[in-house]
């Protein structure tokens, strides 16, 4: 028998040759682990968000700098990036600003510098994973036409070996097979539609941090004079 | 430095576990939508037409007309108009007329005149004599030749009802047998591997013998689709077939059956 009566997805599945079975099983594991950074993704980069409105009200809401450098301190495992980078240029403007010897400009200069090794630590982590959601939306797909071929390859053999060339024959085949490049499409698409949306979101908090450490540096270079 | 270190990790990336939990929920929803949400069916029942006919046809092709002919025509027009004028007009009449003295006249006259029957003699007593003379008797006759052409009409409709009764209960087996059709065109259909080069819309005609199991007994082609190699493929898939599905009533189930097959129904 080999036109199966229905083609159920479970049929189908089991009916495919080795190949495209382990094809269909990396494409398994590879959707769950981009699902897994989506759905991490999202709410790290949602809380990120947070935290920073939170920071940037209380910021300009015009509080003193010192008392807002201390709770930064005291609670740095509940602070956003953007309070990271606060606290990283205050506490080199603090440790610099005593020192007479120093020209204002080198004060603010290595407070800025300080803040950017902040925000590239910040902006990595929150880009994290992100070229692991890249390569799966570009290269599950590819995975999955390989599997389909394979599969495809095997159902025109299995013809070979036929008296009769029927369509029938080979159709329950191509069906086996174009599971997987289904699979395929399915760890892809997901995973581009993210990535997009997340590089678009990190490049957002990225401008907005940006700015901030402009900001912060005039405030600072106001303070010294 | 001992300050600066802590900043060099974050605190820990939330929900972990969360979205771990929601990545494999999602995967289980997409599974459980393909595998219970959607049915590839390979086969289509109303594509291929397997005509399921008695080995006989007359008597399945006969009686249907029948049915709707006999009953409602005949039987409905002596109906209402014998029975209302006798009963309605001799009852209603009589129970108010009894009392007044007339029913001596009433008597005498019906006496020497409807002597025959013993039925008016009844009728008569009761009735005024304005009404009685002319009605009984042309309502007697009326029910005589009414009872008459009834009994004609159910001489000559007694067999054409029996084969109507016949045929509501064979159209109620038609129902079922019909099913069983379904059935049977729906197994013979999924076995089918049609020859790629087939003309047209050519019809083959076989007759198949089963055994009550629903097994093939006997395959023979009565009526050949002008294709060999499409005739060949019939037969081997009605084989495939075997057995047959049974019919849901066991009374439905016909020995010999006439397959018509036709590859394409557009």
């Amino acid at each position: 028998m080999n036109i199966s009566q229905d083609l159920s997805i479970i049929e189908l599945i089991i009916n495919a040759s080795l190949v495209v079975k382990l094809v269909m099983l990396l494409l398994t594991g590879v959707s769950l682990m981009s699902w897994y950074y989506i759905f991490r993704k999202s709410f790290a980069l949602r809380a990120a968000r947070q935290k920073t409105d939170k920071f940037e009200r209380d910021f300009w809401s015009g509080g003193d700098l010192t008392a807002m450098y201390q709770s930064a301190v005291n609670d740095r495992h509940h602070s956003g990036a953007m309070e990271h980078i606060f606290e990283a240029g205050y506490r080199e403007f603090a440790k610099l600003r005593g020192q007479k010897t120093l020209d204002p400009a080198t004060v603010v200069d290595s407070s800025r510098r300080a803040m950017r090794a902040t925000y590239q630590r910040e902006i990595d982590d929150l880009e994290s994973h992100l070229a692991f959601l890249a390569s799966v939306g570009s290269v599950s797909p590819y995975v999955g036409l390989f599997g389909t071929v394979w599969g495809i390859m095997h159902a025109f053999r299995g013809l070979a070996n036929m008296t009769t060339a029927t369509l029938a024959a080979v159709a329950p085949g191509i069906a086996e097979a174009l599971v997987a490049t289904a699979i395929g499409l399915f760890a892809a698409i997901p995973a581009v539609v993210a990535y997009n949306r997340f590089a678009h979101d990190v490049d957002r908090i990225a401008v907005r941090f940006e700015s901030f450490m402009e900001e912060f540096s005039n405030i600072l270079q106001r303070q010294i004079r | 430095m001992n300050e600066s270190r802590p900043l060099l990790r974050s605190a820990p990336a939330p929900g972990k576990r969360l979205s771990l939990v929601l990545a494999i929920a999602v995967h289980v929803l997409l599974a459980g939508f393909l595998i219970y949400g959607v049915h590839w069916q390979t086969r289509a029942p109303e594509a291929v037409e397997v005509e399921l006919v008695s080995a006989i046809p007359a008597p399945s092709a006969v009686p249907p007309a029948p049915t709707f002919e006999p009953e409602p025509a005949p039987p409905s027009p002596p109906k209402p108009e014998p029975k209302p004028e006798p009963k309605l007009e001799p009852r209603p009449e009589p129970k108010p007329l009894p009392p007044p003295p007339k029913p001596d006249i009433a008597l005498k006259e019906p006496k020497q005149k409807p002597p025959p029957k013993v039925v008016p003699r009844e009728i008569p007593k009761e009735i005024p004599k304005e009404i009685p003379r002319p009605d009984p008797f042309k309502e007697q006759l009326k029910r005589e030749t009414e009872r008459l052409d009834k009994s004609k009409l159910a001489a000559a409709l007694d067999k054409e009802v029996a084969g109507a009764k016949s045929a509501q209960a064979a159209a109620a087996a038609k129902k079922s047998s019909d099913e069983w059709g379904a059935r049977i065109r729906g197994k013979i259909r999924g076995n089918i591997v049609l020859p790629p080069d087939i003309k047209g819309n050519p019809e083959a005609e076989f007759l198949v013998t089963l055994l009550p199991s629903g097994e093939v007994l006997n395959l023979r082609l009565t009526k050949s689709s002008g294709n060999p190699a499409l005739d060949a493929a019939i037969e081997r898939a009605i084989r495939k077939s075997d057995p047959l599905p049974k019919p849901e009533q066991g009374e439905v189930f016909q020995r010999e059956l006439v397959l018509k097959y036709r590859p394409r129904e557009d």
